[in-house]
């Protein structure tokens, strides 16, 4: 196994998430996203420091905070999510667009 | 009742009835004449009780000071001004009470009323002044008073366009008269008048003589716009669109008079400097020959007042540079009173017949309106210089001033308009009285009565006499300008007198004779009495150049404005509202949207440097 392989699917697993986030129109599916595209960042990380390294430890480190990160995420972006719905009834993110200009 | 009681009395009364007309009685016409006219008798009282009382100390008030430079306010009050202060009340009362049957029914009687107020105050204030910044501000007042009076009827455009005319035709002469007030201030350091003029520590002593000399003409600028001299006298002639009470005060005793005042009482300074004494003597003369060539054609009867007056005003400049204070302060006042008498007889004239042709009110019988036809005659006779009127004796005093050294250009000049003077005097005379045949008298009215109401017959009547008896009373203005009286021999008013005979002959030759054709011998050659009728195409002249010339360059920056700055500003403005418009398409609350073009971007952004590394 190369380097390559791993960013490969790395990637694919990225752009995955990425057409979840953008493509979907129900909130929590964007956050299984996200979560997707979070995976991919933390695989690409792991890869690197599997083939270019010396020390293995400062890629774990990398990955842990970024699963740290991602559970504190998670726990933010569903209370939002809640909130969101009982507010307005709705998680379709293509309803939301107060914000516009 | 002291001096400053007096000087308050005879300043501020005008103002006060200004003032309460303008403010309280617009719509009580009769209350706002009244007010008006017991405001311009209180004053004339208290001008004339200061007269009687004799030259005090100037009155002088600080105003402000500003490091060394003090600013004060005050009076003058030396025979000079003594003098002409009353001049000026008794010839603005005498305008006023006949304005009274002049403008009867005319609508805008208040303002009308109020503006002679202003007009009374700002001159009365211009002659006491003691300081040249005081004189200023107050000289400009006069014009302002002036342009609202010109452009009284300010339903004609004509009106309008007179005025306005007048009002920058004389600015031009003022910026002029403002540098030099400001030179002033630089060499001598306060405006005090008395002191500038002071034998020893004055002006003259503090000034090199090329300074002198540059501050005098400035100033003698403001003086040619104001007096309407030569180039810049064309505004006066316009002026008679203003109702013919207006042209009596303008043309006698305010404003044209100013400046010709301006320079009697700065005259020590002028007399100073021999270039600035040549400059007066030319313009002095040119204009008095050139407006008198055009009285020589008007048929106008307010024209060839006016005319007159331009040329009269000429004569005094010319008495006043020839190094005589006496002559050209005698003709200022001599002038003032049978202009003002002309005018409103011209006046009684035009109130009558409704017409300003000569010829016309001749052949509609002015003749048998008596009592306007005596006036005519005296203030004519005393305006042509025939004695013993008082403009024969004014006159004289500046043809001995000018030829003190012997004969010059300058004293064939003023000969030559003396002559001219004679001349178109008479032919005014003979054209109104003496036409080639009257109409029968209809007793269809035309316009107004024939009777005059006392209240234009009172005023006219007064000024026969003042012109009558002016002369007489050479002497004493001699002795209040602290002058010792001249006594001329007979001998030298023979040459006077020769040219006063030639014109008046030639006019009635032209005009007098049963059988003459009522043309001036000038007709003969056409190309003269076109350019006479034209004014010389001065008008023309600034029409062509200043005129159309501002106007084009008007038109140029409007352009340059409106194409380069607004036009290039509304671009970018515009510019920036529609790529705010365009933009603002984009940010539509769309979170996908957003995070989709940012993957597009980060994405280029990463294969770019994907690439490039």
């Amino acid at each position: 196994m190369t380097l390559d392989s791993y960013l490969l699917l790395s990637l694919v697993l990225f752009c995955l998430g990425l057409f979840a986030v953008l493509s979907h129109r129900n909130l929590i599916a964007v956050l299984i996203g996200v979560e997707l595209m979070m995976n991919a960042a933390s695989l690409n990380v792991m890869a690197f420091n599997r083939f270019s390294v010396a020390d293995p430890a400062t890629g774990q480190i990398f990955v842990l905070i970024i699963i740290g990160l991602a559970a504190a995420e998670v726990a933010i972006f569903l209370s939002i999510a809640l909130n969101l719905y009982r507010m307005r009834r709705t998680i379709d993110v293509e309803q939301l667009t107060e914000l516009q200009g | 009742m002291s001096s400053l009681d007096l000087i308050l009395l005879t300043t501020v009364t005008p103002l006060a009835a200004f003032a309460l007309a303008i403010l309280f009685l617009m719509r009580q016409p009769r209350l706002a004449q009244t007010v008006v006219i017991v405001g311009g008798a209180l004053s004339l009282a208290g001008a004339a009780s200061l007269l009687s009382q004799g030259p005090v100390a100037p009155l002088r008030y600080l105003w402000f000071a500003s490091g060394d430079m003090q600013l004060r306010f005050g009076f003058l009050l030396d025979g000079m001004s003594l003098m002409f202060g009353v001049a000026v009340a008794l010839i603005t009362l005498c305008v006023m009470v006949y304005s009274l049957g002049y403008m009867s029914h005319d609508p805008g009687k208040t303002r009308y009323f109020a503006m002679l107020a202003l007009f009374e105050w700002a001159m009365l204030s211009f002659v006491y002044a003691v300081d040249l910044l005081q004189s200023f501000i107050f000289w400009e007042l006069v014009g302002l008073a002036s342009f609202f009076l010109i452009g009284f009827w300010y339903e004609k455009p004509s009106a309008t366009a007179a005025a306005k005319k007048a009002f920058l035709m004389t600015r031009v002469g003022d910026v002029g008269l403002f540098i030099g007030v400001l030179l002033v201030l630089q060499v001598a350091g306060h405006f005090d008048i008395p002191g500038l003029l002071a034998a020893d520590g004055g002006l003259i002593s503090q000034a090199t003589p090329a300074v002198l000399t540059m501050i005098t003409l400035l100033i003698f600028v403001g003086i040619v716009g104001k007096s309407a001299q030569f180039p810049l006298h064309t505004w006066l002639p316009d002026a008679m669109e203003g109702p013919t009470p207006v042209s009596a005060l303008l043309h006698s005793a305010t404003m044209v008079a100013a400046g010709v005042y301006l320079m009697a009482r700065l005259h020590p300074l002028f007399m100073g400097s021999e270039t600035t004494l040549g400059v007066i003597l030319v313009v002095g003369s040119v204009t008095a020959l050139l407006a008198a060539t055009m009285a020589m054609v008007a048929t106008d009867i307010k024209k060839v007042l006016a005319y007159s007056s331009i040329s009269q005003l000429g004569f005094m400049l010319l008495g006043l540079a020839a190094g005589s204070l006496f002559a050209g302060v005698f003709h200022l006042i001599t002038h003032a009173l049978f202009k003002a008498l002309l005018f409103l007889c011209s006046g009684l004239f035009i109130h009558h017949f409704a017409s300003n042709d000569m010829a016309h009110i001749g052949r509609r019988g002015g003749r048998r309106m008596r009592f306007a036809t005596t006036g005519l005659l005296i203030g004519g006779a005393a305006l042509a210089g025939i004695p013993p009127l008082g403009g024969f004796f004014s006159k004289e005093e500046i043809f001995a001033a000018l030829g003190h050294d012997g004969v010059s250009a300058f004293s064939v000049a003023a000969f030559l308009a003396a002559f001219l003077t004679a001349y178109y005097t008479f032919r005014m005379i003979f054209l109104v009285l003496n036409p080639l045949q009257v109409e029968p008298e209809s007793h269809v009215s035309e316009g107004h009565d024939r009777a005059e109401p006392w209240s234009m017959a009172l005023p006219v009547a007064l000024l026969i006499v003042g012109a009558a008896i002016a002369g007489f009373f050479g002497s004493d203005i001699a002795r209040h300008l602290g002058l010792d009286a001249v006594h001329h021999s007979f001998a030298s008013m023979v040459p006077a007198l020769v040219v006063v005979a030639l014109g008046v002959l030639l006019a009635w030759l032209d005009f007098g004779r049963p059988s003459s054709a009522r043309t001036g011998f000038i007709a003969r050659v056409p190309s003269v009495e076109r350019l006479f009728l034209n004014g010389w195409y001065v008008d023309a002249f600034y029409d062509a150049v200043v005129v159309r010339g501002t106007v084009l360059v008007a038109t140029i920056l409007h352009a340059a404005e409106v194409r380069l700055f607004d036009g290039n500003f509304d671009r970018f403005g515009f510019g920036m509202l529609g790529l705010g418009s365009a933009s603002r398409r984009l940010q539509n609350g769309w979170v996908q949207f957003y995070g989709g073009w940012a993957a597009i971007v980060l994405g280029a952004v990463a294969v770019y440097f994907g690439m490039g590394g």
